[in-house]
């Protein structure tokens, strides 16, 4: 490659940027500089004849990038790069620099912008000379889904995406499918059994052969980023060899150990070897490995009439390849034993409301009858206390958003059990959204359930009568209410499932809420903080069972679009020089999205399908080894070095300011839509997020005399890439630490956090700032 | 002098093995203390105030008192990195300041 030959283009922009600009003069000065291959000004160059113009001059080869002087890079910088890949250029050979909005239009002394206008065109020939011509990535993909956990939600998103013709493997831990909707004994709002909406959902799957389903099977390990990723399968083995078991039960009565049964909450039990109830896949019997006496008893074997048993089986382990996952692993219910003056597990007849859930099951530990845990009397006096653990910053901070409509659904329930009985409510708020205001209204005028608004400060237990006693404030009459119940039902909300949990931790999926953690709940809620991994039901927060099957919905076309023939991504990936790297490991603690692994030889590498091109690992590492293509330090370096300090003059200070291009970069370029205007005393260069840029930068800016630094990112809760903001603002803290023992003012480098619409504020501060500056004087290192 | 660790600043590297510091020194002088996971100097007496860790230390969190055949306590050399140059700061004992900026790599 030669020398760059640039093409500058001076846009008029109808008059918007000539009228302060002068631009005349500018295109004079451009087209003298070193490296320009010729330098054109035009009225217009969006339009047409614009675009036709520099198309022409690409084609004659006389240049080989582009550097336009025009509007915002958030305008038209797509328009421009079009042409660049219409010419058969690469549209990376392209710089843009922002002569509209952040200068003609909110600078009002023309001469001061003119002397920023030429700043910024030499900062940006200064960077054109370093742009690399990059092609999109291509990478083959998969086209297969994981969905892991059978319950509503991965029941529904399996057969969504089965029916529009992808290929999906579903694994579920446990020995049935249906998840917590098969426990309960009614389903909200129409009160009809959840079997039979689980039954039509699951004939539908197992005759559609573009499902794969195994039960008892879990995730052991994972690797590899969207479009390929290698996951293990870790199958327990069942001991019944399910071909084989006609489900005939004559082993049951056999065997000699019991089991607690889960699916009852420990309320019931089992022999060793089992039906599960709810929705048995297969349907056969299998053996609990922790209470069966193993081969010494064989008694199952021997009774079995068709060999089905195999007590030597061993766990299975494959590998497979899928390209995008849905993570549907569902609840647990919240452990009401913390709260500990309920005398939850104290009091036999104080259960949960899943607990509940299975009491007045036909196939529950009762056979369906609500009779007291403790004496098998009937109930006549019946409590619910609402939010136990929830909206407590001590426990769930959040609340479960069913718990209240759970309640609403158990008086009725109640009703239909115990017709005479007393039903009593404590709750802070009733949280009854929607349409289910109605079941508030029933449960208060047709089933004469008592709301009282307070919460008991505990529960106990009259030692003579066994009675449990609940005492509140009713907050609405002030009065103190006393009453006695022979069971008491504690409205427990959702806890993220705890096995998971720690799959979670390893494969970077953080929890958040009582869910997953998106990667952006407002912005995109399916999303986890690994590209490909999305959730769905409530392992994304906490849902009732229709909203579980919409949002099922969402996360399979989330996993649909990942799942192309090919996957093409943006070339503006990190790449590591490895000569000089350290392997210190900071970029891979660093990433936010665990997209770093080792090589073969040993050096870190980042999974590109992986990587969401913040460039947090380019700021952080010390070496500065890694480049973020288009976005490089060696780039920006070259812009910081173009900026000159004195540019208004040996007096006026300067500032140079980095801006994220999400949400801080378009806040400044919002200033002239407001009609605000600030002094051209900032000069900034744009950068992918604000934990991309590597405090070297800072350092060439104050060694190179610039007076004011600003490094402006999202809120912290706000970035885009979770940790960029954080990170950058930590690095900041650092070097003004450093600063103030090298004497220099730790005030000339600022971290501004900017959201979208915080234009004022911007304004206010480079006001501030460039009194402050003022008021320090100039950068030793000026001139 | 050896160098002083700022414990706020220092982050261990993050790493699990060498931090950064220990690799730069040429006396394999600078490790990480076991339990709080921050850099110390092992041998005091054998540094030689090269102040490779100060320069490569991401965080800032590295300090060197110039030697006294330089500059008498508590005189001092703070670098600063920049991509293509170190920026030098010498307080002397008098607390005067000098600056002096050095360009490290040619691309
Ligand atoms: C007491 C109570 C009553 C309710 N009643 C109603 C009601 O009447 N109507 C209504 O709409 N909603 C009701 N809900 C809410 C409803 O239960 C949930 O919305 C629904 O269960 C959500 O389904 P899911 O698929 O997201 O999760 P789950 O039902 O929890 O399913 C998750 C599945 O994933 C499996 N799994 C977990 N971890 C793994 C793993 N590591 N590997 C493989 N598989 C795994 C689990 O075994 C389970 O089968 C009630 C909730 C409560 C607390
Ligand atoms: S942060 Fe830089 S030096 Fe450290 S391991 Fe990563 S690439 Fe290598
Ligand atoms: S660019 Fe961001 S997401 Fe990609 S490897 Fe670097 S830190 Fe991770
Ligand atoms: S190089 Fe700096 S941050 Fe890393 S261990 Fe040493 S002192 Fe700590």
């Amino acid at each position: 490659m030669g020398q760059p030959r640039t093409g500058v283009y001076v846009c008029g922009c109808q008059g918007e940027i000539s009228k302060r600009i002068d631009l005349h003069q500018l295109a004079a000065t451009m087209a003298k500089k070193k490296g320009v291959a010729l330098c054109r000004e035009h009225e217009s160059l969006c339009s047409l004849q614009g675009l036709q113009l520099i198309e022409d001059d690409l084609r004659s080869g006389e240049i080989d990038r582009v550097v336009i002087l025009a509007c915002s890079p958030r305008r038209h910088e797509e328009t421009f790069k079009a042409i660049l890949r219409k010419a058969g250029i690469s549209e990376y050979l392209l710089e843009t620099s922002n002569l509209r909005e952040q200068c003609a239009w909110v600078h009002e002394e023309a001469k001061q912008a003119y002397k920023k206008a030429a700043i910024l065109a030499q900062m940006s020939l200064a960077r054109s000379r370093w742009l690399e011509p990059l092609e999109p990535l291509r990478f083959t993909a998969t086209r297969r889904v994981l969905v892991v956990g059978g319950g509503i939600a991965g029941l529904s998103a399996s057969l969504d995406l089965a029916e529009a013709g992808v290929e999906v493997v579903l694994v579920e831990r446990e020995a049935f499918l249906g998840g917590r909707a098969a426990q309960l004994y009614r389903y909200f709002p129409r009160l009809c059994p959840p079997g039979c909406g689980i039954d039509y959902i699951l004939q539908k799957i197992r005759s559609n052969s573009k499902i794969e389903l195994t039960t008892l099977t879990e995730v052991k390990s994972l690797s590899g980023g969207p479009g390929n990723f290698e996951v293990t399968l870790l199958q327990k083995p069942r001991y019944v060899m399910p071909d084989r078991c006609t489900a005939c039960g004559n082993c049951a009565p056999l065997c000699p150990a019991d089991r607690k049964d889960h699916f009852d909450f420990g309320l019931s039990q089992t022999k060793a070897i089992y039906l599960p109830k709810g929705f048995p896949h297969p349907q056969s019997y299998v053996i609990d490995p922790d209470r069966c006496l193993g081969q010494e008893c064989s008694l199952c074997r021997q009774a079995c009439p068709v060999q089905a048993i195999d007590l030597e089986e061993s766990p299975r382990e494959r590998t497979i390849k899928v390209g995008s996952i849905i993570v549907a692993t569902g609840w647990d219910p919240f452990d009401a034993r913390l709260v500990e003056q309920f005398g939850y597990q104290q009091y036999p007849d104080v259960i949960n409301n899943m607990e509940f859930e299975r009491l007045v099951s036909p196939s529950g530990p009762t056979g369906g009858k609500l009779v007291r845990l403790s004496n098998g009397q009937p109930v006549k006096r019946i409590a619910f206390i609402q939010c136990v653990g929830s909206r407590d910053k001590n426990h769930l901070p959040y609340c479960s958003k069913v718990c209240c409509t759970v309640t609403l659904k158990q008086i009725k329930y109640v009703r239909e059990f115990a017709p005479e009985a007393q039903i009593f409510v404590f709750y802070m708020d009733m949280r009854a959204t929607g349409e289910y205001e109605e079941m508030y209204r029933l449960a208060q005028e047709e089933s004469q359930a008592l709301f009282i608004r307070g919460i008991p400060s505990r529960v106990i237990e009259d030692i003579n009568s066994h009675d449990l006693i609940l005492q509140a404030e009713d907050t609405l009459s002030g009065q103190m209410v006393k009453i006695g119940a022979d069971m008491v039902v504690l409205a427990t909300g959702m806890t993220p499932n705890q096995e998971f949990r720690q799959l979670g931790e390893r494969v970077g999926l953080p929890l958040e809420m009582g869910a997953f953690a998106s990667g952006h709940l407002q912005c995109f809620p399916f999303e986890s903080r690994r590209a490909g991994i999305y959730a769905a039901g409530t392992s994304q927060e906490p849902m009732d069972a229709s909203s579980a099957i919409k949002s099922a919905a969402g996360a399979a076309m989330k996993a649909l679009v990942s799942l192309p023939e090919e996957i093409v991504i943006r070339p503006t990936v990190p790449v590591l020089d490895k000569t000089k790297c350290d392997k210190c490991k900071r970029c891979m603690e660093e990433c936010p999205f665990g997209a770093w692994g080792w090589d073969d030889a040993g050096y870190p590498s980042p999974n590109l399908l992986q990587c969401r091109q913040c460039g947090i690992c380019q700021g952080g590492c010390p070496m500065k080894v890694i480049a973020l293509k288009h976005s490089t330090v060696k780039q920006t370096a070259s812009m910081v070095e173009a900026f000159d300090p004195s540019f208004l003059g040996e007096r006026e200070p300067t500032i140079l300011a980095f801006l994220c291009y999400n949400d801080a970069y378009p806040a400044v370029d919002a200033a002239c839509e407001k009609g605000l205007t600030y002094p051209a005393n900032l000069v900034a260069i744009r950068v992918p997020c604000a934990g991309s840029l590597n405090v070297a930068l800072v350092a060439d800016a104050l060694a190179g005399g610039a007076d004011g630094i600003i490094v402006a990112g999202c809120a912290s809760d706000q970035c885009h890439f979770v940790r960029g903001s954080d990170l950058a603002k930590t690095r900041l803290q650092n070097m003004q630490e450093t600063l103030q023992r090298m004497m220099l003012e730790a005030q000339r480098v600022k971290w501004l956090t900017l959201n979208i619409t915080d234009t004022e504020g911007f304004v206010r501060t480079i006001n501030d700032f460039v009194a402050e500056l003022r008021r320090l004087g100039p950068n030793p290192f000026k001139g | 002098m050896p160098p002083r660790v700022n414990k706020e600043k220092c982050d261990g590297c993050k790493a699990e093995h060498e931090p950064l510091c220990e690799q730069i020194c040429p006396g394999d002088l600078m490790t990480l203390n076991p339990e709080t996971r921050k850099a110390y100097c092992r041998s005091t007496r054998d540094c030689w105030d090269c102040m490779s860790c100060v320069k490569i230390c991401p965080q800032g969190a590295l300090e060197t008192k110039l030697p006294y055949q330089l500059g008498y306590y508590p005189a001092k050399l703070i670098p600063l990195m920049g991509t293509n140059k170190i920026t030098w700061t010498c307080i002397d004992i008098n607390g005067k300041v000098e600056r002096f900026v050095i360009k490290t790599r040619n691309d």
